[in-house]
């Protein structure tokens, strides 16, 4: 897990912002490229000094202006997670693709077809 | 023999990875916390991070959980050894305590480092600190 894909993952999370010149952003992230350019949303900006306070409804930093980023405790938990399923899916995927795909697909079917043809049926009686 | 040109780039990164560390940024912020995660411009992940001040041998210490540091802010950053931690003469104090003391040595610093700035480009020919792009 790069940086870079953390705060990828970081989207709609809280975070804290702090620039070179010692500014503060606490908002939600709401995207962030490559740069690390990123837009804020719900913004409370400090000054360096801590003394002085701003609200902002949405924001833009420039990547290089950026000292650090503070992302939630459990954003690393849940990207660990997300990667294992991730692997454990194409893993599965991997060797017996063609029997892995067709299982869910063929009850996804069946079962599709069965529900509205229910449905349905209950309704005309009514 | 270029197996012996050692990794000196981000590279040599690879072994301090789930290592607890100590990482100072260019604003004097001494931060520990384990590396999770790096790349090609020593951007850094941190977990469990603690951010630390010292005064004398007395030090002071804030929990901040994960940290995502842009590179280029990073001074130096080196493997904390478990072994020596405790061994080290130090001893850690109320952080509220201890904040009074190192904002004055602070402040105190700051003049310093200012006069050696101004003695540097009145008389030796020294250019100003901060060029176009530095953001401190």
């Amino acid at each position: 897990m790069l940086p870079l894909s953390l705060l990828n993952a970081a989207q709609n999370k809280p975070m804290l912002v702090e620039l070179k010149n010692g500014e503060t952003f606490n908002g939600h992230l709401v995207n962030c490229d490559n740069f690390m350019n990123i837009t804020l949303r719900e913004v409370y900006q400090t000054s360096a000094d801590g003394d002085r306070f701003w609200k902002l409804k949405e924001c833009y930093i420039r990547g290089s202006t950026i000292k650090y980023l503070r992302v939630p405790d459990a954003l690393l938990d849940s990207v660990k997670e997300d990667q294992n399923r991730a692997r454990d899916a194409s893993r599965r995927g991997g060797p017996g693709g063609a029997r892995g795909r067709g299982a869910p697909s063929r009850g996804g079917r069946g079962s599709s077809r069965g529900g509205p043809s229910r449905g349905r049926g209950r309704g005309r009686g009514a | 023999m270029d197996f012996l040109i050692p990794f000196t780039t981000s590279g040599s990164l690879v072994d301090c990875v789930d290592k607890k560390l100590l990482v100072v940024l260019r604003d004097g912020r001494k931060l520990h916390g384990v590396l999770r995660s790096y790349d090609q411009f020593a951007n850094l992940v941190l977990e469990d991070t603690v951010e630390r001040v010292y005064h004398g041998s007395a030090y002071g210490q804030t929990r901040h959980g994960v940290f995502l540091i842009r590179g280029e802010n990073v001074v130096l950053l080196g493997e904390v050894d478990l072994d020596l931690e405790d061994d080290v003469p130090l001893q850690q104090v109320n952080l509220e305590q201890l904040l009074p003391f190192y904002h004055q040595e602070n402040e105190e610093r700051k003049v310093r480092e200012a006069h050696k700035a101004k003695v540097l480009y009145d008389q030796k020919g020294f250019s100003k600190e901060g060029g176009e792009g530095d953001g401190y």
